[in-house]
């Protein structure tokens, strides 16, 4: 139905767009010519033989008569196919008056598969052509060409093309017609043809079957001609090489139709009719919709009903009335019977936020600001200094690196260097300092390149904020048959579970299993991305980086590169049967998945990619997983588990809310704030919920009611995560570097890469900046990040684990990183402080945030009088250090 | 947080008195508790689904592409089929004989391999996952050339767990990273400790093993100091078993500083052992090496063990000339068969899966001078012990190892097996993750029962 509504959209467009070939239905044979090789007779059609004068080619001539052809054809099909014209790749069709033209170009493969790109009038019309083993032979096309001067110019780049011969139509040809079909013919194929692929094929094979079989539909001639997971079914004029009569004749392992063989009569009718060229009426390919959403149906599922914007319950209790969220939480803890705790001290409070915002303790000055300001603001103004430091953007930065799988390389079998990659991080960590809004956040980072732009400055960020699709996951070292097709599954893998919270491909196979996503669906994503074109990071056998953007220099682009994304080549992607990408189904037109709205990529929009719709179909608030799934994100950072708890997976086997009012509450005061995450903190923060104690009294009952805190009825306690645990000792020893990098990690220049996956990549540049900006490697994982369960770089990690094991342990008591940090926190303690007490109040201070206790000052005191006796004074301050940095209470926020 | 184990801690603390010198006496002492608290790991051993024929894996993995054709699945090179034809079709470069007991025949790279063969189950149907060496490598480990999952013994470790706590349930001995680097031993979606640990030869194997204070008992009173303020942290917020689990883990790590090393120790093995294996003493960068300390990590109890057989560079890959194979197969026949005897003469063959893999064969034909290509289609490996059939070869392939004959296994029907050999039934074994169960199989695999004893 959306495909039929969208054709006659396109020849309305058609229609207006060129008036003059309007009325002329049905596209006309014009010539055509085989490259190398006498004038032959094709399809009834005269075609013109090496010697026309109606072309140009300099290329080398070539013939192999004896390759079987696959599949076979008729002869003089197979003589022109057979012999070709090859090195160099460049014809000229020469005297052709003006008007719209048709191109077909038959190709072919004599020995090795190739890789090509074919294009028209420098345009490419068919990018990385795969020209198969030995034998085989494609018709490529159909392309339409607007001629005005008198030539058209077909050119191919890559791998070795053999060019056989070139079929030109006047008029817009759909590449399904074939010749005209004489009554004879109609009525041999009505009469006996029909009634008997009805009745026996049908049932598995037509576009209104229960299940499709084997990817083949034989109830249109298109769809028969270009055949199933096995290939195309019927070869016209040659039946004993056409799949359908090898499996009616059961003589071939596949048997058709399964029960029963047919009559003998009927396989001869069958031979019969694929022998004299396989004459069908049925022009128009048919589609068979692999998933019949019921989008009603599907809508019911709580996390797709429309966002609502519920009333928060009335107060119960005033003490518990500060703030919304609280109701919210209040009314179902005390229908539970649960008390909260109360809430935390200022100091653990202070430490916890800080953490929280900027992923580093507090100062003991901060501390003492905050303890001495007896203001009901003070802690709002805490807040507030935290959103504006630019540490703040550091952590939440990470957060999104984390979901977006942020690395420095392209996770290829040599894991190439991206170098220019930090600068995607920098508008990450940019971005989220200026708070911009998250929905428009998302859409930069969609399809900035394609946003209009002020300036420069602007232009060049929303550019590099499409870096998000340039860091998919490459793969492969090979140039042939590059797989690009599991570089763009990687985009949407992404997009579909950081943004909208669903497994979308799933469907990259098979409709999924669980969620209503159709294959359809997923092709319908593909074919946007497919449209796009990535950077190139180059592989081992292709090591030149390509194609990556120019950035704009007073006005015009300069020579500094982006890893971004540009405009590629635009069309609609034709399904993969199976995920294969070489055996292709129907084309699905460009469109967002049907549940979530199914809007399709408008007319006038064919020539872009789509991307700048998808940008505005995803984060559009009728979406109603745009701003859930954030929303829960955020609750998630701060609250270390998610009201779901499946954060990126909103989908029939993830988690239910555990508070779903709540949770549309804040994605509605989400979209009403302009999508400003810095106005979610301060509400999410400044809730009485948020402040709780995270310890419960001896024997609270809610321990055993309620053990994972569902109710909120205190904090959950949070381990540091790897990027805090580093940042923190490096801000101890005063060796922390809290600049942000503007520049490179220093790679090689990449005229001296040599990577292979012999020799991969293997760099680190180790630093003291902060952790954010550490070099990451996709197939050199840090051994501290993966001991602390840090992010991982392949894909995108939804929430950090908080492991305790006994590696971790060895790292604290024995790395050298930890006794170097220990020692200079030393040295700092004893320049900044004279006095033993003091400077242990200091430490204390500085590792947890509170003096230490008249016991715990007793017992270390002494303790480090038993170390002094026969060490330095360092020393002992040092192990005294390391103490510390083993301590739950450090590795902790409370 | 068990309070039994509090309370005891307490018990302790207060028999200690001023005493700092805690971990040392309290190990002792707490030894009583190491049942308590194993129950209490993640990593705790867990029953297998059904009686297992193995308890734990040495993985083999020959990175580059181990040539089937001159090797295990040896094909004449008479008539013509020296390379030098047309066609480019060259039999074994090496002479073969038969093992005496089985008929095996094997070439004379791996005279002590052959020797074995009535330990060994050949597969000569094996088929790769891809035919290139980073998706290969990768797919022979987690099961997916493209995809990250998680690794083989990640999978084992989170299915079974591990017997010792003081060494991890997965270690990989990798001199060098193989190819896909970290992504062969890594966890993925399932949880860190069932990472792979890696072992580079040398003075400490596993990272931060050696005690850094520069007295031993500094590390001591450090620990002791550490638990102390621990315990008062502890004491208001007993519900919270990741604190106690932490302490616990200072101890075990404190135990691993010595059990660690030890299980590194070659001294302890004599003279006679060390040349079973053709190892000089003192010399830990020879594949021989490997082979031993494997030995050492299976009867301590480590879950999975994998040798890395060279790495992502100068390995089994000849392009060029397929004498390239030669000084490999010499590191490594020798220790490799000692390794199945010396299992064997402790009786440990018999539960313990011994997997000899490489990621894809070569093909039959030549490349360059004397080399061969990329072979995905049909190649070798072998297991041994582990309740797999002795003295058995599956499969075979036709007369020049290009294509497969008979008896098809490819990656994850070699995982199944592998599970299944562990008392696992791989649609069973497990994880949600991203709205759906993963296993390490997929929805593929079949345990080839045919080899199964």
């Amino acid at each position: 139905m959306q495909l039929s509504a969208r054709l006659s959209a396109l020849a309305i467009l058609s229609l207006l767009s060129i008036p003059v070939i309007a009325a002329e239905d049905a596209p006309a044979f014009f010539r055509g010519l085989n490259l190398n090789g006498p004038a032959v007779q094709i399809d009834g059609n005269p075609w013109e033989g090496a010697d026309s004068v109606n072309y140009i080619c300099k290329d080398s001539a070539f013939e192999q008569q004896n390759v079987p052809l696959v599949p076979s054809t008729d002869p003089d099909r197979a003589r022109m196919i057979r012999s070709s014209r090859w090195n160099g790749n460049r014809v000229e069709l020469k005297n052709l008056p003006a008007g719209l033209f048709t191109v077909f170009l038959y190709v072919w493969e004599d020995n090795n598969p190739e890789t090509f790109t074919v294009s028209l009038n420098g345009k490419t019309v068919m990018p990385n052509v795969n020209s198969g083993s030995a034998g085989k032979w494609q018709k490529l096309g159909p392309w339409h060409v607007d001629v005005t001067g008198d030539s058209i110019e077909i050119t191919s780049k890559g791998g070795a093309a053999n060019f056989s011969g070139i079929e030109l139509w006047r008029g817009k040809h759909n590449g399904s017609i074939s010749a005209p079909i004489n009554e004879t013919d109609l009525a041999f194929f009505e009469n006996r043809i029909r009634p008997l692929l009805a009745k026996h094929c049908y049932e598995c094979h037509s576009s209104e079957s229960e299940e499709l079989q084997g990817g083949l539909l034989v109830d249109s001639r298109p769809t028969m001609l270009r055949g199933g997971e096995n290939g195309p079914s019927i070869i016209p004029g040659d039946a004993d090489h056409s799949l359908l009569i090898k499996a009616v004749r059961y003589d071939d392992g596949t048997e058709m139709p399964p029960d029963e063989k047919l009559a003998s009569n009927e396989i001869a009718d069958l031979e019969r009719w694929v022998s004299i060229g396989a004459p069908d009426p049925r022009l128009d390919a048919t589609r068979f919709v692999r998933k019949k959403i019921d989008v009603q149906t599907a809508r019911q599922f709580w996390s797709l009903k429309p966002l609502t914007d519920p009333v928060p319950p009335a107060a119960t209790n005033l003490d518990w009335s500060t703030n919304p969220i609280d109701r919210f939480i209040a009314a179902r803890r005390d229908s539970s019977g649960i008390h909260p705790v109360d809430l935390a001290d200022k100091r653990k409070l202070i430490r916890r936020a800080t953490y929280d915002l900027t992923g580093l303790p507090p100062t003991p000055d901060d501390i003492h600001d905050f303890l001495a300001d007896p203001s009901q603001d003070a802690f709002a103004h805490v807040v507030d200094r935290l959103l504006a430091s630019t540490h703040y953007g550091e952590r939440w930065g990470r957060h999104w690196m984390d979901l977006v799988r942020y690395a420095d390389t392209a996770g290829d079998n040599s894991d190439f260097p991206v170098p220019e990659s930090y600068l995607y991080r920098n508008y990450i960590i940019d971005s989220i300092n200026a708070d911009k809004p998250y929905d428009q956040f998302v859409r930069e980072q969609i399809a900035g390149d394609q946003m209009p732009a002020t300036n420069d400055e602007q232009r060049n960020q929303q550019t590099i904020a499409t870096g998000y699709l340039a860091i998919s996951r490459r793969f492969g070292s090979l140039v042939k048959n590059y797989p690009q097709h599991l570089t763009i599954e990687d985009s949407l893998d992404n997009i579909g579970r950081t943004l909208l919270g669903m497994t979308i491909t799933c469907a990259r196979c098979h409709d999924h299993k669980f969620d209503p996503i159709s294959q359809d669906d997923y092709y319908g994503l593909y074919g946007i991305l497919n449209s796009a074109q990535y950077p190139f990071p180059g592989i081992e056998l292709e090591q030149k980086p390509r194609d990556f953007v120019h950035l704009f220099d007073a006005g015009k682009p300069g020579d500094k590169l982006a890893y971004a994304m540009a405009e590629g080549h635009a069309e609609d992607a034709a399904l993969q049967l199976l995920g294969n990408p070489e055996k292709l189904g129907d084309v699905i037109p460009r469109r967002f998945p049907e549940v979530l709205g199914g809007q399709m990529l408008p007319a006038e929009q064919q020539a872009t990619s789509g991307r700048l719709q998808l940008a505005d179909w995803l984060t559009s608030p009728d979406n109603p997983l745009f701003a859930r799934v954030m929303v829960n994100r955020i609750w998630q950072y701060h609250f270390g588990v998610g009201l779901v708890k499946t954060p990126s997976d909103f989908g029939i086997r993830g988690l239910p809310p555990t508070h779903p009012e709540l949770l549309d509450w804040l994605a509605s005061r989400f979209i009403e704030d302009g999508w400003s995450l810095k106005s979610m903190h301060r509400r999410i923060l400044l809730s009485r919920t948020y402040q709780l104690s995270s310890l419960a009294p001896a024997d609270d009952e809610a321990v055993a009611v309620d053990p994972s805190n569902d109710l909120h009825w205190r904090f959950n306690r949070q381990r540091l995560d790897a990027e805090s645990l580093r940042d923190t000792l490096l801000s101890l020893s005063g060796e922390l570097d809290v600049e942000m990098p503007r520049q490179p990690h220093p790679f090689p220049p990449s005229e001296e890469w040599k990577y292979t996956q012999h020799h991969p990549f293997r760099d680190q540049y180790d630093s003291n900046k902060r952790s954010v900006y550490l070099m990451m490697a996709r197939l050199n994982a840090r051994p501290f990040f993966t001991t602390f369960d840090g992010a991982d770089q392949n894909a995108g990690t939804p929430s950090r684990d908080s492991s305790v094991t006994t590696v971790q342990s060895l790292y604290l008591m024995n790395d050298p990183t930890v006794h170097d940090r220990a020692l200079r926190f030393a040295d700092r303690l004893i320049r900044e402080c004279d006095d033993p007490i003091h400077r242990l109040t200091l430490a204390f201070e500085l590792v947890f945030g509170r003096p230490p206790s008249e016991s715990e000052l007793k017992i270390v005191t002494e303790w480090m009088h038993g170390i002094d006796d026969d060490t330095e004074q360092r020393d002992a301050w040092s192990a005294l250090a390391r103490t510390m940095f083993r301590t739950n209470e450090f590795l902790h926020v409370d | 947080m068990n309070p039994h184990l509090f309370n005891r801690r307490q018990t302790i603390r207060t028999i200690l008195g001023g005493s700092m010198l805690f971990p040392a006496i309290v190990s002792e002492l707490m030894a009583a508790d190491a049942a308590s608290t194993l129950a209490t790991s993640p990593l705790a051993p867990k029953p297998p689904q059904f009686p297992p024929k193995a308890k734990r894996i040495i993985m083999i993995f020959a990175t580059g592409g181990v040539s089937h054709i001159d090797t295990f699945d040896p094909k004449s090179s008479a008539g013509g089929r020296d390379g030098s034809g047309k066609d480019k079709l060259m039999g074994s470069v090496f002479p073969s004989s038969r093992n005496k007991t089985t008929g095996v025949e094997v070439t004379d790279l791996f005279p002590h391999i052959r020797a074995s063969m009535e330990d060994i189950c050949l597969i000569r149907s094996m088929k790769s996952a891809h035919f290139d060496h980073t998706e290969a490598a990768v797919g022979m480990h987690t099961g997916s050339a493209t995809f990250t999952r998680p690794s083989m013994g990640s999978w084992i470790s989170y299915g079974l767990g591990t017997v010792n706590q003081e060494l991890p349930s997965f270690i990989v001995i990798a001199p060098h990273l193989p190819y896909g680097g970290t992504q062969v031993y890594a966890s993925d979606f399932l949880p860190a400790y069932h990472q792979g640990t890696r072992v580079i030869p040398g003075s400490e194997p596993i990272a931060n093993l050696a005690p850094r204070t520069p007295k031993e008992k500094l590390q001591q009173l450090e620990l002791s100091l550490a638990d102390t303020l621990n315990q008062f942290h502890l004491q208001t917020r007993m519900d919270d078993s990741r604190l106690a689990a932490r302490i616990k883990s200072y101890e075990t790590a404190f135990h691993m500083q010595s059990a660690g090393p030890e299980a590194f120790d070659l001294d302890q093995e004599d003279d006679k052992t060390l040349s079973m294996y053709g190892l000089d003493r003192g010399d830990t960068k020879s594949f021989a090496w490997q082979c031993i300390v494997a030995r050492r990590l299976a009867e301590r109890g480590v879950r999975f063990i994998e040798l890395v057989d060279s790495g992502s560079r100068p390995n089994w890959d000849a392009h060029s000339d397929m004498k390239e194979h030669e000084p490999l197969a010499k590191a490594s026949d020798q220790p490799i068969a000692a390794l199945i005897a010396d299992l064997k003469r402790r009786g440990m063959l018999d539960d313990t899966l011994v997997v000899w893999a490489t990621e894809f064969g070569r093909t039959p034909t030549k490349e360059a001078e004397f080399g061969r290509g990329h072979h995905g289609e049909c190649f070798s490996i072998w297991l041994a012990g582990g309740g797999v059939k002795a003295g058995h070869v599956h499969g075979e392939t036709d007369d020049i190892g290009k294509t497969l004959v008979s008896g098809k296994v490819n990656v994850h029907d070699l995982h199944a097996t592998i599970l299944n050999q562990l008392g696992i039934d791989h649609t069973r074994l497990t994880y949600r993750h991203a709205g759906r169960d993963f296993r390490l199989t997929d929805v593929h695999g079949r345990v080839v029962t045919e080899i199964l004893a």
